[in-house]
């Protein structure tokens, strides 16, 4: 008798193991609640908060359970990354990411509360239904594309649009037929993309620069259209004669910037690009933007001088870009941007998924940031006509990143950054249209200026 | 007037959870106490040095090997000497083998011979004599769970089945007042309940004499939310009616098995013609089982389905335990191997997997009791697991199983489906729960058994949910602590190894159901619906009863 009651002593073993199965099963439902309770099927889920722009604009809503959006087509599409549809695949748009917080679940009360208790479920936004659908009609007309617009005094993101796009309304079954036209259409590549930058990358070499070379102002340098750098050309588009660093930033002449690079060397190039976050990630309203990329570790001398023009392998983020811009336009250190409104009674920055208007870190000195200022100015001035933003002061570089080179024609990543200085608008922007076989003012200018235009109008009419 | 309402509906779902945690600690707290204090039974007294050892069992190893309940230290003696039982009729000694042989008054043991008090008992060079237990006078220890138990009276049984009774009727009226429609079907499944519950309190302790009740309060709890949870369900008043008609079933089955096997003699008597019907019941089943959901598992007899898989559990308790003079004898021993290996072969053939496992984790658990062996345990595994293999490559369905395990989301709309709408909704339901016939699990095919668990959270709450689960994890806990004063190993055994195979059906449901498991398919105990497993799990439950010595304590008095 004595011997069975001993090794009855198992049935704490399994007791105990079944106990520990169970405080797994514990953890692991109060670490993913709000992720399975989120699943498209999950059928408590029919009332979904509403979700408005700045001004208090309907982006989409449930009546009787189904979900309406805009009801200008332009404006769903244009929002379509950010607002998300019901089919939950953008993965960084508000419905699917913040589903569980819009529909008014929470951990404890789970779902289904008698409406007394239940919260709003309701979410503002920054954004400006009128700027997005105005850069939309523009972008809409390329492969692919994005363009954001923040205010870069207050972080508010205005604008924030992703191409290809398609209506929320009625999302597409891609199936092997259409995929093509629809190739990337989940990825919000404000946030979630990176291209290359081709001459707006010679802001960063421009930071080397200024910062590195004391005499920089005095020199000058000769362009004669190409140039042997390591062993191979580098080319410019023509030949821009005897240059400054001012005329050279406005001409964007990659020899004077792919001298630079060289003369500047791996280590300073690099310092300038970590101080400016090119290899960072920023985060916006919760979501992470995709990391760029500097890396000329494995770089000999010619692909260190192109990596100085925004070729070889670098890469940049649009949302990125907008920032470095913003924090040129601050004298250095920019406001983190935002999309979901800090006011309360908005369901997701009450339960402080999202901070509004932080300040970043310092990406470079005020001195510096007055002398690209000073470049970015004249650009617009001298090179692209300042008549291009209606009135606005606005600072900028095109760029023109070569991808896809053969097939016939040459198909590139075309870029405007900038900022405008007028102090009733504050404002950063970064526009890129990807496989454009135009150069960048070309095509993202027109994006870019359509942007800050009705932007500037919005926020002037507020 | 909304918000009263409101308030109301919220302010039962807190109090549920509060009240489920009350009515569990209250059960236990009353299986606790009325013990009878630690006395030897009898005592054998050494006639060269007089010392007095105390015979504490009713079954009682005697032998040199430090184990025996009775050890005793003399080279003649066997290590296992010989078992001294005490049985209705009085006290027996029985010979295990021993070389030297047990003398009662000089006269050679050959099987189970009387012993009577002041008779001597002679094992190797010693002689003892038989002695009343109430000749010791020294303190005994009391075994933790009954240890520090305060004086206070617990609840009385009739109080605990009222707090209980008043919890379903709770239940039912968040099932009649639900979301969809108010629906008066579930009130009379409930009055159906509770006459039910309050009969089998009467019966149990009017005409069968029965002194505690906590065990079966707590089963009748656990069967109740089955039973109530099932009205709203789809389907849910045809369910709910065939769950507790299957529960009466169960508790009549209950004190027939409490009757029978109040002499553990008698079970030997009958062990071989149990393993034979279950043999045939098995067999019959391989022969005219029906394939449902890739397991022929089931018979069908006209309108009743039946699954005799169910009831062979309680076959295999009955094999597998056994008293303590018979428990090591060869015979015995591969009898039960042979019945083991019957039973998993023809669920393998089945293809009943989940089942297959419950009965494999029962025989580790018998197989220790009985041998406290590593080693039989080790090749036991390594068997199991290459035949688990076998299945694997022959069942495309079980091994389908073991691929989407741990990725049910990503496989949500096709063999995840069942597990990722069960987390969802176990989520959806927060700790509270969204209310009885509120959730929306109920719409996925086998929610009321398979995935009972997940409906239990959604509805009731993860709170309700886990605290039903330690309760019955618990209950194997409260059955090792009843052994240590049970007649017999027979009792020890069975209530161990009943209360364990509840425990690896309820794991292998609730883990299989939330994805930490491979679904395999296997009812909860009490709560999921289907009759087989109900009255199978009312069955079980007779062993753990049985083996609490005040079961039998008005009608035996020695």
């Amino acid at each position: 008798m004595k011997r069975v009651l001993q090794r009855s002593w198992i049935v704490f073993i399994v007791a105990i193991a079944f106990m520990g199965g169970l405080g797994f099963l514990i953890f692991k439902t109060v670490t993913n609640a709000a992720d399975w309770a989120s699943k498209p099927y999950n059928g408590h889920i029919s009332n979904l908060g509403k979700i408005t722009d700045r001004n208090g604009n309907m982006l989409a809503k449930t009546v009787d359970g189904e979900r309406v959006y805009n009801s200008d087509a332009s404006v769903r599409k244009a929002l379509l990354h950010v607002v998300g549809d019901e089919t939950l695949n953008i993965s960084t748009a508000l419905q699917s990411r913040y589903r569980s917080e819009l529909s008014g679940y929470n951990f404890i009360w789970g779902m289904n509360m008698p409406k007394s208790f239940k919260g709003s479920g309701n979410v503002q936004l920054t954004v400006d239904a009128d700027t997005c659908k105005a850069a939309y009609d523009v972008l809409k007309n390329y492969d692919s594309g994005a363009c954001v617009v923040y205010n870069y005094e207050t972080g508010e993101v205005i604008c924030s649009v992703s191409t290809k796009s398609y209506d929320p309304q009625a999302p597409p079954k891609i199936t092997e037929e259409n995929e093509d036209l629809y190739r990337g259409v989940y990825i919000d590549n404000v946030l979630s993309s990176s291209y290359t930058p081709g001459s707006i990358f010679k802001i960063v070499t421009s930071v080397a620069a200024i910062e590195n070379i004391p005499d920089i102002w005095e020199r000058t340098w000769y362009c004669g259209g190409k140039e042997e750098i390591g062993g191979s050309d580098v080319t410019c588009v023509s030949s821009h004669g005897t240059v400054n660093l001012e005329q050279a930033f406005g001409h964007s002449c990659n020899i004077v910037f792919a001298e630079l690079a060289v003369e500047l060397g791996e280590e300073k190039m690099n310092e300038a690009a970590e101080k400016l976050g090119i290899n960072a990630s920023f985060e916006v309203s919760g979501i992470k933007t995709k990391k760029g990329n500097y890396n000329v570790k494995k770089a000999n001398t010619n692909q260190l001088a192109w990596s100085g023009v925004g070729q070889y392998e670098d890469k940049v983020n649009p949302m990125q870009m907008a920032i470095i811009c913003g924090a040129i336009a601050r004298g250095g250190t920019p406001i983190n941007p935002y999309i979901v409104s800090g006011d309360s009674g908005n369901v997701i920055s009450d339960l402080g998924l999202s901070k509004a208007g932080v300040t970043g870190e310092r990406m470079l000195s005020k001195d510096t940031a007055n002398a690209l200022d000073k470049l970015m100015r004249s650009a617009v001035v001298n090179d692209y006509g300042d008549y291009m933003f209606g009135g606005l002061t606005v600072c900028a570089k095109t760029g023109t990143g070569e991808t896809v080179t053969g097939e016939g024609e040459n198909l590139n990543d075309g870029w405007m950054v900038g900022y405008s200085k007028d102090e009733d608008c504050p404002l950063a922007f970064a526009a890129v249209v990807h496989r454009s076989s135009q150069y960048g003012y070309a095509a993202a200018g027109q994006v870019a200026k359509a942007a800050m235009i009705q932007a500037a109008k919005s926020l002037r009419a507020e | 007037m909304q918000y009263i309402m409101d308030v109301a509906v919220v302010a039962l779902r807190i109090l549920m959870p509060v009240y489920t945690i009350i009515i569990v600690y209250q059960c236990f707290a009353a299986m606790r106490r009325r013990r009878r204090p630690e006395r030897p039974l009898v005592l054998l007294q050494d006639l060269d040095s007089g010392v007095k050892t105390p015979v504490l069992f009713w079954e009682n190893s005697i032998g040199r090997s430090r184990g025996s309940d009775i050890a005793i230290d003399d080279p003649a003696v066997s290590r296992n000497h010989c078992v001294l039982l005490r049985r209705k009729e009085g006290w027996f000694i029985n010979d295990s083998n021993s070389k030297a042989g047990t003398y009662v008054n000089d006269k050679k043991v050959n099987g189970r011979t009387r012993v009577k008090i002041d008779d001597v008992i002679s094992i190797g060079n010693k002689d003892f004599a038989f002695k009343r237990g109430e000749e010791f006078h020294e303190e005994l220890q009391s075994s933790w769970f009954f240890s520090k138990v305060s004086n206070k009276p617990a609840m009385k049984p009739y109080k605990l089945l009222i707090l209980i009774s008043l919890f379903h009727i709770f239940m039912c009226v968040e099932a009649v007042f639900c979301d969809g429609a108010t629906d008066y079907a579930p009130a009379y499944i409930c009055m159906g309940l509770l006459a039910v519950e309050w009969l089998f309190f009467i019966i149990s302790t009017t005409a069968l004499k029965r002194v505690g009740f906590e065990l079966e309060s707590l089963c009748l709890f656990l069967t109740g939310i089955g039973v109530m949870l099932l009205a709203r369900q789809y389907n849910g008043i045809k369910l709910a009616t065939t769950q507790l008609v299957a529960a009466v079933a169960g508790m009549v089955l209950f004190c027939i098995i409490i009757k029978f096997i109040e002499d553990p003699d008698r079970v030997d008597k009958w062990r071989l013609i149990i393993m034979i019907a279950s043999t045939v019941l098995l067999a019959i089943n391989l022969i005219f089982g029906r394939v449902t959901n890739g397991s022929a598992n089931w018979i069908h007899l006209g309108p009743i389905s039946v699954q005799p898989s169910e009831f062979v559990k309680i076959a295999y308790i009955f094999v597998g335990a056994s008293a303590l003079d018979k428990l090591n004898t060869r015979k015995n021993l591969i009898e039960f191997i042979i019945f083991s290996l019957i039973c998993l072969g023809a669920l393998a053939v089945m293809g009943d997997f989940g089942t297959a496992l419950i009965f494999f984790g029962t025989f580790l658990l018998i197989a220790f009791m009985r041998s406290g062996d590593f080693k039989t345990i080790i090749f036991a595994l390594v068997g199991a697991g290459s035949a688990g293999l076998l299945v694997l490559t022959r069942k495309p369905y079980v091994l389908d199983r073991f691929k989407v395990w741990g990725h049910v989301f990503e496989n949500a709309d096709d063999k995840g489906y069942q597990m990722s709408r069960t987390l969802t909704y176990i989520a959806s339901g927060g700790l509270f729960g969204v209310g009885i016939g509120n959730g929306y699990l109920k719409y996925i095919v086998a929610s009321e058994s398979d995935l009972v668990f997940g409906l239990m959270s959604e509805e009731m709450g993860l709170i309700v949910a886990v605290t039903i689960a330690v309760a019955v994890a618990t209950l194997f806990i409260y059955a090792r602590s009843v052994t240590t004063r049970s007649r017999s190993t027979f009792y020890s055994i069975s209530a161990c190894c009943a209360a364990g195979l509840l425990v690896i059906q309820m794991s292998l449901n609730v883990f299989g159901a939330t994805d930490i498991l491979p679904l395999t398919g296997v009812t909860f105990p009490f709560i999921s619906s289907g009759g087989s497993s109900i009255i199978s799990c009312w069955g079980l439950l007779a062993f753990v009863k049985a083996a609490d010595e005040r079961t039998y304590s008005l009608k035996v008095k020695s």
